[in-house]
């Protein structure tokens, strides 16, 4: 055991490591960190605790924080004041240049899904698509890491040995041999299934309303534009995921454990809803003109839909793809614990 | 209140002080030759006490500006990293030391 939290420390050292010195660097704090630890067996005369142990790696810190020591480069994000100090810039670095990265990918799918199916698709709006995303996934990605590094700041004694730091975890790869439960003994609030249930129920009554009385969405636009035959058509599907985020909800709300089947079936859900967004993009027009009304907003009302919902459908894959990801490493998580444990 | 404030800022000036002096006391602890750890004993024994997380990334730095020379070798059963002075570091340790009692001179001399 004492092999094994040792190593789970040293693993997460080695996140922050440069990469040319990692092995070096590691080896010999693994090598520091055992001869205290049998120096304090020996004054004791007995092999130490899993508690004594952990309390030793504890006195040498946050493990992020030691390994940010070794880096000379010292980067951060600052506007103005430090956003984001050297501790969190490598792993805000990894995440930005993964998320643009499958951004790219996503968006270039769904832009080539588009030209195949016999939309004009234009460089112009594939670039600015881009542009856009990436001034979201900036904003969104600094702003988070921003927070956590407050946390870390308030709080630098708040990290574990499962590779979460200040509410982050940012890496879960585990070694084959070493056990370490992904998910840890984390419940979903009951608050977050009520609120989802709430805000799911009122979007169902929304979206009747709006089926009724398109000026509930259009305002007064709706006595000379309204909403086109497609959306209409995707409707009950609207409805359906709805419903079925409720039941979802409701299933967490009496079942908080079931953590691994929220992030399941949130996953069908999810694809559903890129479906249904793609559904949308091929109805090619989404508002059409009330008979004698004006048309002259509407080719400009239609082109800004049509922003709305590539940039959707591009999130929401992203979206997927990363929660697919991680998912399938939880299972993996789950599935060499379930192998160590034997 | 005023007094924690003073505690706070003289804890502060205490550890930036020792900190000027890791340096000179690292290199004279590896006239012998040592790994980290007992290093690390060596120095607390003597009241210069240094955590993990300074004392080998400043290793690695004086070994990078050629001050140290280390290498890796068997000691009861375990590799172990050992360090000691280069020939620069000890022309190096000789000029900081005789700037230490350069200092001390001075400062003995504006608090008599």
């Amino acid at each position: 055991m004492a092999t094994q939290l040792l190593e789970r420390y040293l693993k997460n050292v080695a996140k922050g490591l440069p990469e040319t010195q990692n092995e070096d660097i590691v080896r010999e704090l693994r090598e520091d960190i055992q001869s205290e630890m049998e120096d304090r067996e020996r004054e004791l005369g007995r092999a130490l605790t899993e508690d004594e142990q952990m309390a030793m790696l504890r006195q040498r810190g946050n493990p992020w924080v030691l390994a940010a020591r070794y880096r000379q480069d010292g980067r951060s994000v600052a506007f103005g004041k430090e956003l984001i100090g050297p501790v969190l810039f490598p792993f805000y670095l990894k995440v930005l240049s993964f998320n643009l990265g499958l951004t790219s990918v996503v968006v270039g799918v769904i832009f080539a899904a588009l030209a195949l199916s016999g939309h004009g698709v234009r460089a112009g709006d594939m670039f600015s698509t881009f542009l856009l995303q990436l001034f979201i996934q900036l904003s969104v990605v600094t702003l988070i890491f921003t927070l956590i590094e407050r946390h870390l700041a308030e709080h630098p004694d708040r990290w574990n040995l499962g590779g979460t730091c200040g509410t982050l975890r940012l890496d879960t790869k585990v070694a084959e041999n070493m056990p370490v439960p992904f998910e840890g003994k984390r419940k979903i609030a009951r608050l977050e299934s009520v609120s989802i249930i709430i805000a799911s129920a009122v979007a169902l009554v929304w979206m009747t309303g709006v089926r009724t009385y398109p000026f509930l969405i259009l305002g007064p636009a709706a006595s000379f534009l309204k909403l086109a035959p497609v959306w209409y058509q995707a409707y009950f599907p609207i409805v359906l995921l709805t419903v079925a985020e409720i039941v979802r909800a409701v299933i967490n709300l009496v079942e908080p454990d079931w953590v691994l089947f929220r992030h399941v079936y949130g996953l069908f859900v999810h694809a559903g809803g890129l479906l249904v967004v793609y559904y949308l993009i091929r109805g090619g027009v989404w508002l059409i003109p009330e008979s004698g009304g004006p048309t002259s907003a509407l080719q400009v009302l239609n082109q800004v839909i049509y922003g709305v919902l590539i940039v959707t459908a591009a999130t929401s894959g992203t979206t997927l793809a990363v929660r697919s990801v991680k998912l399938v490493r939880k299972i993996r998580g789950r599935r060499v614990a379930g192998n160590g444990a034997r | 209140m005023a007094h924690g404030t003073n505690n706070g800022l003289f804890e502060n000036l205490r550890l930036e002080l020792r900190r000027g002096s890791l340096v000179v006391a690292v290199l004279a602890a590896l006239r012998k030759e040592q790994y980290g750890y007992t290093l690390r004993k060596t120095l607390e024994e003597q009241g210069m006490e240094i955590d993990e997380g300074t004392l080998y990334p400043l290793l690695r730095r004086l070994e990078a500006q050629g001050l140290l020379a280390s290498e890796w070798r068997e000691e009861e059963k375990r590799n172990k990293r050992f360090y000691r002075l280069s020939t620069e570091g000890k022309a190096i340790l000789k000029q900081l030391l005789a700037e230490w009692e350069s200092i001390n001179e001075s400062l003995k001399g504006l608090v008599r």
